[in-house]
């Protein structure tokens, strides 16, 4: 029993990782109807700030913080304006190649900048974690599960309750009826990258301690995120969220009982199943719908 | 102007030997050129360029003491992107160009195993960093080993945890590419042979991000002592700490990686109290001690295997070409193959018949961050 709790947190843990940069990807197919394969590079461009401002010079953590957020936030206003607006009346396979073609910019600059050493990250908190009963509680998990709960309560309050949370999702339904009804469309679709680039940038701050920073480590989990967005069922955000905390648990179980080396393959396993048996994924209607 | 039938030859001569002639005096001032595949891209950039300053430290050396056959040494360098097909597109383009004398390939075994075959075809000698003991065994005459291979780390590892620690009842964790699994079954063979048994043989993909299931296995099968095979620095380290995190402090052996200093930076104090077998260890020599002089006045990061091979590859390769008196593929082969008490970084060269330069490993403690060599252990056998 304490190894399968020992499992469960931990694979919560990953899977609240996978759930934080699914959301972002989620909040893009919404409201542009492309995949933004940036994403998990987003990730990586924050911890590296988080870098810059928290280890090489000094600063305070939490203004570290809040600086790499803001780095975040515009950052993903200039890919709204130099990867999407360009090609936004265009299909969406240009789009989609454009966001390929970011996300190499993107690590290549990071290299060509800070070079290729991975870079050591401190935690939030002094104390790397807790014993509780028979379970280790990692302090960064701990967090990051935390601050997952913490943001799908805000984006649930934020789009439900807010007119400009409903502005952008009627953005995201039909961009022309929203556009005849006076919503700025444009605007819209700005602020949902700057916000998608801040999940992103939250993502990567967060999983830095535990897995270093490195210019990979934003495809890494980009991949495990986009399955995640997958059998959750693109363009749902409940189903991102469910999607990557089961698939941080499958993986986790199953390298624990079946097969350390094939850890990977059962993620993509369930993802295979997913898109012969199920393709729209678990929450998938939504988007049947708009279709 | 008079024309003799004597200058009229004479003209003639120098005009059909000019061509030539500078065809010899371009070809002996032209720089003499070492392709060299390293990763600049990808999850071992960093090693990447470890080696490069290693092997331009080799360079500056050669350079400065005259170049190889009166010419100047360069090296052609191309990315491997830390992929297999990013190493054969790489060796690929450095083929391609004629004028490569030689080459220096991947540390990465199963890199090394990917350009195997275009090796073969091209048929110059390549110098490798790679420790699967198969590599020089694939019938390939022209792979030459710069570092110590696992059928050696695996013995060290083995008799200094079973007869210096004292410790029988093996974890063993590895890599599930050729580098793991091959340092893995040889340090299975080393432990058989010493009485050892093995507890838990466990594999792990690379770029893992979670280790927790293997650490709890370990802890679950009862082993005393963990020898390992990691290949990349961030896999080690994250297991490390979880490791420490979930209370294992069980003894810890390792191969090479778990001294480099990638891994000590990354991983901290997880590391501190762990030994390892080490190719290159600053006070094993006075060759490794010079090395890491020159390499600390070009760089803020310690010296480790990753440019200790290329320096001594670039070295033993120099010194064969010159041995060689030519360019010619099989004459540089059979110099590198009779190369015999050449001091370099990583200990003394003596090629034996299969292309491996290096018969012994050194001993290394990671004391609080700090890799202090603790012995040399050199095979006749």
């Amino acid at each position: 029993m304490d190894l399968v709790l020992q499992l469960l947190f931990t694979g919560l843990g990953i899977g609240a990782i996978y759930a934080l940069v699914a959301l972002g990807f989620v909040l893009i197919f919404r409201a542009t109807n492309v995949v933004n394969f940036a994403q998990g590079e987003f990730s990586m461009v924050a911890a590296y700030l988080m870098v810059v401002f928290a280890v090489d010079l000094g600063w305070p953590y939490w203004l570290s913080f809040l600086l790499a957020i803001g780095g975040m936030a515009l950052l993903g206003a200039i890919f709204n304006l130099g990867v999407y607006y360009p090609l936004r009346n265009r299909t969406f396979l240009p789009v989609i190649i454009s966001t390929i073609g970011a996300s190499i910019f993107l690590a290549n600059t990071v290299l060509a900048l800070y070079g290729p050493q991975p870079q050591v990250l401190p935690g939030w908190f002094d104390t790397p974690g807790v014993q509780f009963g028979p379970v280790y509680l990692d302090s960064q998990y701990l967090l990051i599960i935390a601050v997952t709960i913490a943001l799908v309560a805000f984006q649930y309050w934020f789009f439900e309750h807010t007119l400009l949370g409903k502005k952008l999702q009627a953005t995201s339904q039909d961009k022309e009826m929203a556009a005849l009804l006076g919503i700025p469309v444009a605007r819209m679709i700005m602020i949902t990258f700057v916000y998608s680039a801040v999940l992103g940038g939250i993502a990567g701050i967060l999983v830095a301690p535990i897995l270093f920073v490195s210019i990979q480590m934003g495809s890494t989990i980009a991949l495990k995120a986009f399955a995640a967005t997958i059998i959750g069922g693109f363009g749902d955000v409940a189903g991102a969220i469910i999607g990557g905390l089961a698939l941080g648990v499958i993986e986790t179980f199953g390298a624990a009982y079946i097969s350390v080396p094939y850890k990977d393959a059962f993620a993509f396993l369930v993802l295979i199943l997913f898109l012969a048996f199920r393709p729209r994924g678990l929450f998938g209607e939504r988007v049947a719908e708009k279709a | 102007m008079n024309f003799t039938r004597r200058s009229v030859t004479a003209g003639l001569s120098m005009g059909l030997a000019m061509p030539a002639l500078l065809r010899h005096a371009r070809g002996q001032s032209a720089p003499m050129k070492i392709g060299m595949v390293l990763p600049v891209t990808g999850p071992a950039a960093d090693s990447g360029k470890y080696a490069l300053t290693g092997a331009k430290l080799a360079l500056d050396r050669v350079n400065k003491g005259g170049g190889v056959l009166s010419r100047q040494a360069e090296l052609v360098t191309e990315d491997d992107q830390t992929t297999n097909p990013g190493a054969v597109l790489a060796f690929s383009k450095l083929a391609a160009q004629s004028d490569i004398v030689a080459f220096l390939g991947s540390i990465r075994s199963t890199q090394n195993h990917a350009m195997a075959p275009d090796i073969v075809k091209t048929a110059k000698p390549v110098c490798f960093g790679g420790t699967d003991p198969a590599l020089t065994k694939l019938g390939n005459p022209w792979l030459f080993r710069f570092r110590p291979n696992d059928t050696y780390s695996g013995r060290v590892i083995a008799s200094y945890g079973v007869e210096t620690l004292g410790k029988k009842n093996w974890a063993i964790i590895h890599s599930t590419d050729a580098f793991g699994t091959g340092g893995a079954k040889a340090l299975t063979e080393s432990l058989g042979k010493a009485g050892a048994t093995i507890a838990l043989d466990q594999g792990y993909p690379n770029q893992s991000q979670d280790f927790t299931p293997v650490v709890l296995a370990i802890k679950s099968s009862g082993a005393d002592v963990i020898g390992s095979y990691f290949t990349f620095d961030n896999d080690l380290a994250i297991f490390a700490r979880q490791l420490r995190q979930l209370g294992v402090t069980t003894p810890w052996v390792g191969s090479p990686s778990i001294a480099v200093s990638g891994a000590v930076k990354l991983a901290g104090p997880a590391l501190f109290g762990t030994y390892g077998v080490a190719d290159f260890a600053e006070d094993a020599s006075a060759e490794s001690k010079e090395f890491a002089k020159l390499y600390r006045a070009v760089s803020s990061v310690p010296p480790d295997n990753y440019s200790s091979w290329t320096y001594d590859a670039i070295g033993v390769l120099c010194a064969a070409i010159a041995k060689a008196g030519e360019t010619d593929p099989d004459k540089i082969r059979s110099a590198i193959l009779a190369t015999r008490g050449y001091k370099g970084a990583e200990g003394e060269y003596n090629f034996d018949q299969f292309g491996d330069g290096l018969h012994g490993y050194n001993i290394v403690r990671n004391e609080k961050g700090a890799i202090v060599f603790d012995k040399h252990i050199e095979f006749t056998d």
